[in-house]
């Protein structure tokens, strides 16, 4: 988060270049949206039990459950060639990319066409519990779930393609509990899915980044360079890590 | 086409002024909460907190994503509007009255000569979507 950050910062300031991050986590964490409360929408407790992280991620959204995942990051400038002006616009070329990279990979997908309901009951805090104009179904099911931020001319979508799912643990700590558990987890397994629910084990997370990076360069018929961290983005990474986004199920 | 009030100052950053003395009402502009979609939630700064010209005091959560709310001015918070506690909807339904999100001290009001009168934000919006 404090990378994907330091970096939209720094394109904010300089007017870099886009940049596609493909990550995973050290550890389970789990991460909340811009806007959530802490205390009514995940389970802290639970969280620091089983010595999941927690952050708040700078977009917005619904809480996530990072483990067997892939989290992608995207930032550009608004008035980028590569994207179209528009909030929504922007979702649906990136979740093209995404649907071809998983085409890639022998996994078809469909954009969904019809967004989410504001305050759809207890599911509605998992970002995976329903999904969003221009998110990522397989065989009617949730597979990727993205947020995006935009400030001073630029955009940051942040999104967790999920490789597996383990809706008790998403269930457990990303959702307030209100109805009986059993019914929660089963209502996830009905919405959510994974890549290895259609693929087997031997297509790697490698393979994935591989697939998607290809999907991307053709997508937007460019080239993508691997790159690092700037200095100045490194120094910026390290202040946010220690100001804004140090692990929230670590007591005081 | 939308209608910009003539007694209000835009920024670039689609947050409007409304200035009186030395105090500025800000809140953002008719087009930027059509770009947003509904409204679901805001986060504004406490009173009596610094605001810093071009610098984020707050956030937006909307139906389609969240922005930034960038200050045109730099000053001191008075007044947080609470209304938008009970009734968040009157960012969509009346951006530029009700709607409005603090009420700001100006430190220097020649930061006001970099902002925008509505004939200036219309042109602005005109060239934004020419670049597009």
């Amino acid at each position: 988060m404090a990378i994907d950050e330091a970096i939209f910062r720094e394109v904010q300031r300089t007017g870099g270049p886009p940049t596609i991050r493909l990550y995973g986590w050290l550890s389970p964490a789990v991460s909340i949206g811009y806007f959530q409360h802490i205390d009514w929408e995940i389970d802290l407790p639970a969280c620091r039990k089983g010595g999941v992280t927690v952050v708040r991620r700078p977009t917005g959204g619904k809480a996530v459950y990072h483990d067997d995942d892939l989290t992608y990051a995207v930032i550009a400038r608004e008035n980028s060639s590569l994207f179209p002006p528009t909030i929504l616009e922007t979702y649906r070329v990136i979740s093209q990319c995404l649907v071809q990279g998983l085409h890639r990979l022998g996994l078809e997908a469909i954009l969904t066409a019809a967004g989410r309901e504001p305050g759809e009951g207890s599911l509605a805090a998992s970002c995976f519990s329903a999904p969003s104009l221009y998110e990522l179904l397989v065989k009617g099911r949730k597979i990727c779930g993205s947020a995006q931020m935009r400030s001073r001319g630029v955009f940051l979508q942040q999104g967790s393609l999920l490789l597996s799912f383990d809706p008790e643990k998403t269930c457990d700590l990303t959702l307030p509990h209100r109805e009986p558990r059993a019914g929660q987890v089963q209502a996830l397994q009905g919405k959510v899915t994974s890549l290895y629910e259609h693929l087997p084990r031997s297509v790697t997370r490698e393979d994935v980044c591989k697939s998607l990076v290809e999907a991307f360069q053709t997508g937007w018929e460019v080239s993508l360079a691997e790159g690092s961290l700037t200095p100045e983005e490194e120094t910026l990474k390290d202040r946010l890590l220690e100001t804004k986004y140090s692990d929230l199920a670590k007591e005081d | 086409m939308k209608v910009f009030p003539d007694d209000l100052l835009y920024s670039r950053e689609h947050v409007w002024v409304r200035v009186e003395g030395d105090l500025a009402t800000i809140g953002i502009t008719d087009l930027a909460q059509e770009k947003l979609g509904e409204v679901h939630s805001v986060e504004l700064p406490e009173i009596d907190s610094e605001v810093e010209r071009d610098e984020p005091f707050g956030a937006i959560e909307a139906a389609k994503g969240t922005v930034e709310l960038i200050s045109p001015l730099t000053g001191n918070v008075i007044n947080v509007n609470e209304d938008l506690i009970d009734d968040i909807g009157i960012v969509n339904s009346d951006p530029h009255d009700t709607g409005w999100m603090i009420v700001v001290e100006i430190n220097d009001l020649d930061e006001l000569d970099d902002l925008l009168d509505s004939r200036g934000y219309h042109d602005f919006i005109l060239q934004e979507v020419e670049g597009e």
